[in-house]
């Protein structure tokens, strides 16, 4: 009888939210440190923190040690263009609106936001992005008010 | 004033110009988002909160309210008609509904849940205003100790009733409560978990989270998975359902809407859980339940009423009690707190116009989606061929200015791509993001509430089961607890589930 073997086992995904739960759970108890636990009739502003983290630690504990001893299971692969292209054109958004103004955020947005599906045709990208920044400067920056500038100068 | 007056004033409100407009929008535009795979209630809500804030408070929530229920109706469209639930809460009508258009029903298939649904929505709507005001007069004698235990037997039985493992949902609720804590402590003015940064002194919004882990995860998710491009169509026949159609289909809506109704009360429930047990439900009673996944009439009314009943009926708890019962009712009470208004029972005393006027806008909202949806339907479907690549800049796009319209802060940008990228992590590690919602909106609540409570009575914590609503809430949240670790009732919930997965 040969058993599984060690790298055969653990259920991944549910390794993975135990390291963020334990994860989440350190980090509160690490930032809390400052804070006065106070009494049960007075508390004070650390006592949920410390209580809730220390719960969110257990909690990850239990979901995490039984899933080292299940059989393998693989996390979904991970695509790294979508989620590395999308979360830089939306930084790049926030940026660029507060320094450049509204038209030159909106197109970088969509420009750069068509880069995470490798489908998309040059014309029709550039179309969408001129009728969305279009519509978009008219219905938030005119309708309803948004207080950003349209342009650099 | 009595029950009509009340009712006329609902109705007044509901149809001004300006609330009608902003009512037939939000069905709009649930119908548009139910229609369209990929894109949820959750995300789109979240990504419209930032922009009610721009309307009056009535205009904005009748126009989330819209989505919500527009959805529900939206959903099942694709569902029939492609075999493509467009929302969680119609897979199921999938089952019976994409037979039905196979075998040249579809017609009467999307009639038969059109009707269904408006009955559904007509019966909700009654019992919220029946219930409403009754509810909120027991919620008047509520003391901080009951609020405690409310929402503590809230959270628990949402982790219960969602899909998924409660450990997991626990833990998203525990995330929740801990990320509501950041910022300044209001009853001491201490500045707690903000990694000493200014931009935090006053919390996350929930606007941020809400985007973060619903508008822009999903996106990234989709592009992941990309490949809905090209859908084939059922043909589409005569629309009105014949009278044998009507004659099966009406003990289900009727039973569908009843069962509806109240799992939509229940916290964690909502318009998904419903579908599903109606669903269940109904094969469960049939005399022929072989039959169903064939298209059965039946298994269309049955979890189509029971989605749109559903989905009405959980503004109950919101509304009377201020307690959010599932991820989609933490939004709307954003909603609420965005124009400083507290949901639960002193607004229907002092603001009975908020509260009327809702309830009669559901109902105009309702007979409007019929008629949106049943002589419009070809339009809706054309909309299915439009591919997602075209889509997601638009959402990003609408998801960007939300975030940084609050503030105008570059910092909520970039908090919100923070949560995106979390939200990510947590479909990576198979954790659903909903429960995190509801904890970040009632966590600043229960601590307020526990806090108050114990300076009451000195620290001495026997309040919570000396008072008798409390107790019986505690002992509520015990059994169920002491279910869960039952093996015969795990069992039971995992395979009640079991087809949600499929």
């Amino acid at each position: 009888m040969r058993g599984p073997s060690a790298a055969q086992r653990g259920d991944r995904p549910d390794l993975l939210t135990a390291l963020i739960f334990v994860g989440f759970g350190a980090l509160g108890l690490f930032l809390a440190r400052p804070l006065d636990g106070g009494t049960l009739a007075q508390m004070g502003p650390g006592f949920m923190p410390r209580v809730i983290c220390g719960l969110l630690i257990l909690v990850g504990l239990a979901v995490g040690l039984p899933a080292l001893r299940r059989p393998l299971v693989r996390i979904e692969p991970v695509k790294i263009r979508p989620v590395v292209v999308i979360l830089l054109s939306i930084v790049g958004f926030g940026l660029a609106v507060t320094y450049l103004g509204f038209v030159l955020a909106s197109l970088w947005l969509i420009l750069a936001g068509a880069m995470a599906d490798p489908g998309g045709k040059m014309r029709q990208t550039l179309l969408l992005a001129a009728g969305l920044t279009a519509f978009g400067a008219l219905i938030f920056v005119y309708g309803l008010g948004v207080q950003v500038p349209l342009w650099p100068f | 004033m009595s029950f009509i007056d009340l009712l006329i004033l609902g109705f007044s409100e509901a149809m001004t110009p300006m609330n009608l407009g902003f009512c037939l929008l939000g069905a709009l535009l649930g119908t548009l988002i139910g229609v369209l795979p990929g894109i949820g209630p959750t995300a789109t809500i979240a990504v419209l909160l930032p922009i009610t804030f721009f309307l009056p408070p009535l205009a904005g929530i009748i126009m989330l309210a819209g989505i919500y229920y527009g959805a529900q109706y939206g959903g099942s469209t694709t569902a029939i008609l492609v075999n493509l639930p467009g929302e969680a809460s119609s897979v199921v009508t999938a089952l019976d509904g994409y037979q039905m258009a196979q075998n040249g029903r579809a017609g009467s298939a999307l009639a038969i849940a059109a009707l269904g649904s408006f009955f559904a929505g007509t019966v909700a709507t009654l019992a919220l205003a029946v219930a409403g005001p009754t509810l909120s007069v027991f919620a008047l004698k509520f003391g901080p100790a009951e609020y405690v235990s409310l929402m503590v037997f809230g959270l628990l039985a949402a982790t219960i009733l969602a899909s998924g493992p409660v450990l997991k949902a626990i833990g998203m609720i525990l995330i929740g409560l801990l990320l509501g804590m950041i910022g300044t402590d209001r009853a001491t003015g201490d500045a707690r978990l903000t990694f000493g940064a200014i931009e935090l002194f006053d919390g996350i919004d929930f606007i941020v989270i809400a985007i973060g882990l619903f508008g822009f995860s999903e996106i990234i998710a989709n592009l992941e998975g990309s490949g809905s491009e090209g859908v084939k169509l059922a043909k589409l026949t005569r629309l009105w359902p014949t009278r044998q159609d009507f004659r099966e289909a009406w003990p289900a809506v009727l039973r569908g809407t009843g069962l509806g109704t109240v799992l939509g009360l229940l916290p964690g429930g909502g318009a998904t859980l419903a579908s599903f047990s109606a669903y269940s439900m109904e094969k469960r009673m049939s005399r022929h339940p072989e039959q169903f996944g064939t298209g059965v009439v039946a298994g269309v009314a049955a979890p189509e009423s029971a989605n749109n009943a559903a989905a009405q009926s959980s503004f109950i708890p919101l509304l009377t009690l201020g307690i959010p019962s599932n991820n989609m009712m933490a939004m709307m009470l954003s909603a609420f707190m965005i124009h400083g208004i507290t949901p639960g029972p002193t607004v229907l005393t002092s603001q009975p116009e908020i509260f009327w006027g809702l309830v009669a806008s559901m109902w105009i909202g309702n007979l409007l989606l019929v008629v949106i949806n049943l002589p419009l339907i070809g339009i809706w479907v054309k909309l299915l061929t439009v591919p997602y690549r075209l889509l997601y800049p638009a959402i990003l796009l609408f998801c960007c200015i939300g975030v940084y319209s609050m503030n105008n802060r570059v910092f909520d940008v970039v908090l919100a791509a923070g949560f995106g990228l979390l939200g990510y992590l947590f479909r990576k590690a198979k954790c659903e993001p909903g429960p995190l919602l509801l904890g970040f909106v009632l966590g600043p609540l229960l601590e307020a509430n526990l806090r108050r409570t114990l300076l009451i009575t000195q620290g001495d914590p026997s309040i919570f089961v000396e008072r008798p609503i409390s107790l019986t809430m505690l002992v509520a949240t015990v059994i169920l607890l002491g279910l869960m670790i039952l093996p015969s009732f795990r069992k039971t919930r995992e395979e009640a589930f079991q087809e949600e997965d499929a």
